[in-house]
């Protein structure tokens, strides 16, 4: 088979899976399954898949990502509820926000391993708590914000487009040159800067794409639960539920976040249900054994074993 | 009157900076020897907490008395954990990724187990010293901060004895320095690795006694706090220094408790992440360190 023709049938094979997925989750409501299981799923594929484009091509983990989330959330609430501007607006602010801060966080680009992971998890605490001591006028302090815009179907759907320009992002990056840039990178960073990458600009590209897409999914979570406040919106657990999910199905693959996300919260449904009390023990040794025996995730150990299977999935 | 509030601060800075820098070293040492950073140390801390209250309940045993004890049943228990998971997180391709990651895991397994046998509102030990305060030079100063303060002064010199004139203490110094070099000269890494876990675990534990004596209250949920105030300590101290994490605890002690008086209440923790970012960017070899790690 040629490179060319087998480069066709991945796309279309990809393209077809995509158009599967897309319809499940537009149809869903309309079946009238769940709309708190579509919405959330799709959540955490778009976060699981955003923290990808910076984890998974760069190599960096970062434990602050709820940085991002929070600050989405807090832009997109302040201005429906205290400019009283229309949601759309607010969207368009989560964005600028993410992407501003992202921008502020960059210096800790030079950092690298656990240190960048600390750092990181120190930044977004150090957020959460400026956060909750801003001015009730501004920010409501610590209870919060209700934005009074509660049209859940909207939000779901708003959230769908953003999951699907994030997976069609990180399609894009996978076989772009900015992605193999990258690798390069995460690979070897000092041979990569004397192939002549730019290794700093290519990392803060990936970190802004990263951003934003947390901070646009901060935001429309806001908008679906009609409230922020700054414990659950900067909360550790959405960086680490993000990581995890992403590490599970294989960082660095684009299909490997959405599979670990399902995968998991399948997982952690069955525990809730039939475990209610041990249920956070049991995700926590879910956690130390898939690390035991699967490092390398779910779609990851498959490719290792399969090559083959790259040309399909990937 | 605020010279002597101060003063009073500065003391309690210096005692549970004291404590703060035993936890930055029990972390010191793991990471030293593994480069790995045990998400799950605080947890130990807490864990820790507990044991003497859960030792007094059963027994009527003494806190002080109970140490020896505590840092027996959880170097077992670290040894174990070790021998358990690190062998094979080894082998992932990106250990520091791997096992970073499983610690976390182990984090929420001891949280979560301390939630199920403690429940979730915070306790205290119920154990007075007499008298409860003592007057030394103008200043009120509780019993219990002094004997942790004793206490933890003795454990310093322990280890540092162990360290510096023991042969298992030069070799994970060794370990530490030049973890290739060592295996050369026909050192079992691993053997060494768990013994050292064993005991970081256990000192992890045995401050945690020490913590309980000092603070009011605990709970199953400060783990994460600890650990993150000791990953502070050991970039203050310069990682892979257990006298330099001392050394950090104490400062980072005296930062805490300088913030709690000058800040506002909600704000202060600020301070302690904000001195995390400040060294790493900063200074990334430790406020006494030369070599950076990074």
């Amino acid at each position: 088979m040629s490179v060319e023709s087998s480069g066709r049938l991945q796309a279309m094979a990809w393209i077809g899976l995509l158009l599967i997925g897309i319809a499940c989750f537009v149809a869903a409501p309309a079946l009238g399954l769940s709309l708190a299981f579509w919405f959330y799923l799709a959540l955490w594929i778009t976060l699981a898949s955003g923290l990808n484009i910076m984890s998974g091509f760069t190599g960096y983990l970062p434990f602050g990502y709820a940085a991002f989330y929070g600050i989405g959330a807090y832009a997109a609430a302040i201005c429906v509820r205290k400019l009283g501007l229309n949601i759309a607006f607010g969207l368009a602010a989560a964005a600028v926000a993410g992407a501003v801060l992202s921008l502020i966080f960059a210096r800790t680009l030079n950092l690298r391993g656990i240190y960048f992971s600390m750092v990181s998890l120190a930044l977004a605490a150090i957020c959460r708590i400026l956060v909750a001591n801003l001015p009730d006028w501004m920010a409501g302090g610590s209870f919060g914000i209700t934005l009074g815009v509660g049209y859940r179907l909207g939000s779901y759907y708003a959230l769908l487009v953003v999951m699907v320009a994030t997976l069609l992002t990180v399609t894009w990056l996978a076989r772009s040159r900015l992605g193999m840039a990258l690798r390069a990178i995460r690979d070897d960073p000092d041979t990569a800067e004397v192939m002549g990458i730019n290794v700093g600009r290519a990392r803060l590209k990936a970190w802004m794409i990263s951003a934003v897409i947390a901070a646009l999914t901060g935001a429309i979570e806001a908008w679906y639960s009609n409230v922020v406040d700054a414990d659950t919106a900067f909360d550790l657990l959405i960086s680490t539920k993000a990581i995890i999910y992403a590490v599970a199905g294989g960082l660095g693959t684009v299909l490997g976040p959405v599979i670990g996300v399902i995968v998991m919260l399948f997982v952690d449904d069955m525990i809730w249900q039939r475990f209610p009390v041990l249920n956070v023990f049991l995700l926590g040794l879910v956690i130390v054994l898939l690390m035991m025996f699967l490092p390398r995730g779910i779609l990851g150990t498959l490719l290792w074993h399969k090559p083959r299977l790259r040309r399909v999935l990937f | 009157m605020t010279t002597l509030l101060l003063f009073q601060t500065l003391v309690s800075g210096i005692i549970l900076g004291a404590l703060y820098g035993l936890i930055g070293c029990s972390l010191t040492i793991i990471y030293g020897t593994m480069r790995v950073v045990n998400f799950a140390h605080g947890d130990f801390v807490v864990a820790g907490c507990y044991a003497p209250l859960v030792l007094l309940g059963l027994l009527g045993l003494n806190p002080l008395l109970s140490i020896p004890l505590v840092f027996i049943g959880f170097f077992g228990l670290g040894m174990a954990l070790y021998y358990l998971i690190m062998p094979r997180l080894r082998r992932a391709d990106d250990p520091e990724l791997a096992s970073f990651l499983s610690f976390y895991g182990v984090s929420l397994m001891a949280g979560a187990a301390m939630l199920y046998f403690f429940d979730a509102d915070t306790r205290s030990l119920n154990y007075s010293f007499h008298p409860s305060v003592l007057h030394i030079a103008g200043l009120l100063i509780p019993t219990a901060r002094v004997v942790a303060l004793a206490a933890g002064l003795v454990l310093i010199a322990l280890l540092t004895w162990f360290l510096y004139r023991t042969l298992p203490g030069k070799a994970l110094r060794a370990t530490i320095m030049n973890p290739g070099a060592i295996g050369i000269i026909g050192v079992d890494i691993n053997r060494l690795s768990g013994l050292a876990f064993g005991m970081a675990i256990g000192l992890a534990a045995v401050t945690g006694v020490l913590i309980a004596l000092v603070f009011p209250a605990f709970g199953p949920f400060s783990g994460m706090d600890f650990t993150l105030i000791g990953f502070v300590v050991i970039v203050l101290g310069g990682l892979g220094h257990p006298v330099g994490a001392i050394l950090g605890g104490v400062f980072y002690g005296l930062a805490e408790q300088l913030s709690i008086l000058f800040l506002p209440q909600s704000l202060s923790p600020v301070v302690g992440f904000a001195l995390l970012i400040g060294t790493v960017m900063l200074r990334p070899a430790g406020l006494f360190g030369r070599v950076g790690l990074r």
